[in-house]
Formats: C-alpha cells, sequence, structure tokens
C-alpha cells in the first residue's frame, strides 16, 4: 500500500515515459495483428535491431567528429531512414534467388545486431543510450516523444482506418487481391512503412526489446482469446498497453529495467492467455 | 454469343518454358467448361493463365471489356491462422466492384447477404471460415464468387474435400447459380464423372504429351483422346 501510494505520489516522474509507454503499446499492439497474422514475426525483430542500428550509427559519427553529418542526420531520421528502406526491401522484393524470404530477414537482423554490437563498443559518448537503445531502460523520455509518438501513432492509425479492408485482403488473399487488380505491393509497402515509422520512433523511446515484445506478443496473446477478427485487433490493443503500463509500474516499484519489465509483463499476459483458451476448451 | 475469354496461340508455362503450347480457345456465355487431365498436367497453370494471374510464355489472351470474375480457389490454400468470418470471406468477394481506400456501401453488403442466401449459408455468417467443413467452406466460396456479380465462374477443384453428397449439393449449386446468372462456368476437376456430367465443352490438357484439346462435350469424349489421356482402356459404353 505504501509503495502504491509512493508510486501515485511520483506521478510526474513516470507520467510521461507512462504516456509513451502505453500509445506505443496500443499502436505496436494493433500493427503486431499484421505481423503476426501474416507470419512476418522476424521482419518485425530486424526492423526494431536496424532501427537500433541507425540511432547507434548516429551517435558513432557524432562520436568521430563528423558533427556536422549527425546534426543534419539525427538518431532519429538515420533510424527511421534505414528502418524504412528495410521495410520497403523486404514488403516488395519477393523473390531472392535460391534463398528464401526468411534466410533474408535473418540476414538483415544479424547483420544489424552485430553492427549495433561493433558501433556500441566504438562510442566512447552515449554508451549508456546504447544500452537503452537495445534493452530499453528508458525511465525518462525525450520531451519531444510526448508528442511524437502519439502523432505517429495517430498516422498510422488513420492510415489504417482508410485502408482497412485492403490491408487485410492483401494479407489474407493475395491471389484474389492481384485478380481484382488491387495495387499489392504499393499496399504491402505502405503497410510495412507504417510498421517501420511506428517502430524508428519507438525504438528510440522505449529500446529495441519492448518495441519487438510489444509487436509479437499482445497480438499473439489475443489469438488465444478471440476468434473474431475486429475484436482481435481491440483485445491486442488493450493487451499493448496493458503490458506498457504494468510494466513501467513494475520497473518504477522493483526498480528494474523498464524495458525488461514490459518484456516480462507482455510474456506473462501471453502465458495466461494460452492457460484461458487451455481451461475454455477443456471444460 | 459473347465471347468472354479468347485465347489464340498460347502457351503456357514459367518463365519462359512453355510445356503446353498451340492454345487456341474461347469461352461465351453461358457456357460450362470442364478442365480435364492427369496430376501435374499443366491444369492449374491453365487456370491462372486464364485468371490473368500468370502471363502466356507466347500467344495473346483477350479478354471481354466487362469481364468480371468470380474465382472459387481451394479452400486449403487460405491460412487457418487468419479468424475470418463467414461474412467478411463472403464480403471480399464484392472488392472486384469496391477500390481500394472505399468502404463497401449498403447495397454492397445487401448483395452479401443476398449470396449467403443463393449459397444457404446465412445460419453460418458469424462462424470462423477455417472451422467450417469442407462442403461448408465451399459454398462460402461460391458465395464470396458470386457476390462480385461475375459474368464467369472459375473454380478450381470445387469437390476435392466434400463427400459424395456435398458434391452433389455443390455441383447443384453451381448449376442453379448458372442458370439464373446466365454466367459462364471454367470448371477444373480430378473427376470424370462429374465434369462429364455437367460440363457442354471439356478441355483435355496433358503436358508430358504436350497435348491440348477442346471443343464440345461429344467431340472431346471420345475413346481414343480419354485412353491417350488417362493412360487407361476405357469403356464408354
Amino acid at each position: 500500500m505504501e509503495i502504491l501510494s509512493q508510486f501515485i505520489n511520483s506521478y510526474f516522474l513516470w507520467r510521461d515515459p507512462m504516456i509513451v509507454g502505453a500509445v506505443t503499446g496500443a499502436i505496436c499492439g494493433f500493427l503486431g495483428v499484421y505481423i503476426v497474422l501474416r507470419r512476418i514475426i522476424f521482419v518485425s525483430a530486424t526492423l526494431t535491431q536496424i532501427s537500433s542500428f541507425g540511432v547507434a550509427l548516429s551517435f558513432y559519427l557524432e562520436g568521430i567528429g563528423l558533427t556536422i553529418f549527425s546534426s543534419l542526420i539525427g538518431p532519429f531520421a538515420l533510424s527511421l531512414f534505414l528502418t524504412i528502406i528495410a521495410a520497403a526491401f523486404y514488403a516488395l522484393k519477393r523473390d531472392f534467388s535460391r534463398i528464401s524470404r526468411e534466410g533474408v530477414i535473418a540476414f538483415g537482423f544479424l547483420l544489424a545486431s552485430g553492427g549495433v554490437i561493433i558501433l556500441g563498443d566504438r562510442i566512447t559518448k552515449g554508451a549508456h543510450d546504447i544500452s537503452t537503445i537495445l534493452f530499453g531502460s528508458a525511465v525518462v523520455v525525450d520531451p519531444i516523444d510526448v508528442y511524437l509518438i502519439p502523432g505517429v501513432a495517430i498516422l498510422a492509425f488513420v492510415i489504417h482506418l482508410i485502408y482497412y479492408k485492403d490491408f487485410i485482403f492483401v494479407s489474407f488473399d493475395t491471389e484474389s487481391a492481384k485478380l481484382f487488380k488491387y495495387p499489392l505491393r504499393r499496399l504491402n509497402a505502405l503497410l510495412l512503412i507504417t510498421v517501420a515509422l511506428v517502430v524508428a520512433v519507438s525504438t528510440r523511446a522505449l529500446g529495441a526489446l519492448p518495441v519487438f515484445a510489444l509487436l509479437a506478443l499482445p497480438a499473439l496473446s489475443s489469438l488465444y482469446l478471440t476468434e473474431k477478427l475486429k475484436l482481435l485487433f481491440v483485445f491486442s490493443i488493450i493487451i499493448g498497453i496493458l503490458s506498457a503500463v504494468l510494466g513501467y509500474f513494475f520497473s518504477f516499484i522493483l526498480s528494474i529495467p523498464t524495458g525488461a519489465s514490459i518484456t516480462v509483463c507482455a510474456s506473462i499476459i501471453f502465458i495466461l492467455s494460452a492457460g484461458w483458451r487451455q481451461i475454455r476448451f477443456s471444460i | 454469343m459473347t465471347e468472354l475469354i479468347k485465347l489464340e496461340n498460347v502457351a503456357i508455362g514459367y518463365e519462359q518454358d512453355p510445356f503446353v503450347d498451340f492454345i487456341n480457345l474461347s469461352i461465351e456465355k453461358n457456357q460450362f467448361w470442364g478442365v480435364l487431365g492427369p496430376n501435374g498436367s499443366g491444369k492449374t497453370t491453365l487456370l491462372k493463365t486464364i485468371l490473368n494471374l500468370i502471363s502466356p510464355v507466347s500467344g495473346t489472351v483477350f479478354f471481354h471489356n466487362e469481364l468480371v470474375f468470380g474465382y472459387v480457389p481451394q479452400n486449403e490454400k487460405f491460412d487457418p491462422i487468419f479468424p475470418i468470418s463467414v461474412c467478411e470471406m463472403v464480403s471480399m468477394g464484392r472488392y472486384s466492384r469496391v477500390k481500394p481506400g472505399r468502404r463497401l456501401s449498403n447495397i454492397d453488403n445487401e448483395i452479401v447477404m443476398r449470396s449467403m442466401d443463393s449459397a444457404g449459408i446465412s445460419h453460418l455468417k458469424d462462424r470462423t471460415f477455417s472451422s467450417l467443413s469442407g462442403g461448408e467452406k465451399q459454398r462460402t466460396l461460391l458465395a464470396r464468387a458470386i457476390a462480385g456479380e461475375p459474368n464467369i465462374l472459375v473454380l478450381d477443384e470445387p469437390t476435392a474435400s466434400v463427400d459424395i453428397k456435398g458434391e452433389a449439393q455443390i455441383m447443384e449449386l453451381v448449376r442453379n447459380i448458372q442458370t439464373e446468372s446466365k454466367l459462364a462456368v471454367l470448371m477444373v476437376s480430378h473427376f470424370l464423372k462429374t465434369v462429364s456430367e455437367f460440363s457442354d465443352h471439356l478441355i483435355l490438357i496433358d503436358k508430358d504429351s504436350n497435348t491440348f484439346l477442346s471443343g464440345t462435350k461429344i467431340e472431346v469424349l471420345q475413346k481414343e483422346s480419354l485412353d491417350k489421356f488417362f493412360g487407361l482402356n476405357l469403356n464408354l459404353d
């Protein structure tokens, strides 16, 4: 009880990170439904790593004295640029000769992960920031993120509201979409670019690990809870928000890293959802 | 007679590698075409070429200006992870007439409901597609195909995953839809009996011998051609 009142009294400390986390949880939960249904969870892992690589590269360029370059291309802009390029590549390029698509996705993930670790090792200034980017220990967020992340989330949500039927159609039945002359490549690219945009802004604020967790786990949990498509989106948004809010709460009261706390909360909800389904079908 | 699709000296195949060539075919309104051939004979490739999903290796495919396809794919191709309801599935058939970024109008929704009624699946509208039986899935896919108010119905093995009773019901439904809407039908099937009973025109295709034969049922169902295609000594009496 005392911990709770201490938590409530310190609202000025957690208010902004909680807002950013909850909005990220909501939009990642929403977009995660497409990622899970299209069976491209590993694409989201790769995009979060590439986004991290963009931030790390920006820090590195600044560290070696390319200040003019880094002021023109800040961590967010470089991360956004690289993530969108990667998303467009995965959406548009389908034929990789003898190599499967999964193989190319794994290549992107591994290259970006290796790059982040190498750059992290070379960065003298901002080493702490690299750790934050990867694992999300952000108890304090940049004030601009309080406006930027909800702004990007609203933009992504509006795009999805307009193209809801089309995104579902091209994800579910590519052949019929082609038969009806739907612009398949453009719609797929737009869908993944909205994911890239959200990943780029939220990775910088929360870290790669919690963003990946919020993209995958709420939607997976929701699949255990409902068999209705629209409810799947609603549940996934709610679980995304819940994971982020509980993650921040436990991070605050237990003094544990925020990103890991969000990830574990989302994982616990996933286990509970799986248990709920097991009970429901065994009765 | 209205010509809906015409193939002129078409060669079908993948990546400039034709396996059946010199295909000439004309599909007209109100005709019922059956496509027969052994496994791996090129039936699906022909179907996809006619649907304009893949380009012919050579030759030309002409389409009527106002051609709208109603397509019934094999139901196994849909990923069961998608919790798509029967109503949502049938609504997708209407997307042939609704551009990206637009929503279905009230009229579109009425047509969707009518299509489900015609296929006898209105009571299943809230069920998840993946939870249906083989026959119910096929009826749903038929409702989806007619929701787009097509002038040709293309069916890929519509009775492959149903029992004998279900097969008869689906074929009756296809026949009723064709009669009521005066559609052309193009149906791929493994079953010679089903195809020969319902079709008035037939296509026999076999890529191993690079053979393509088409015409009226009487023209095609000759002992010699069936013996050649199926490698059997058939008795047609």
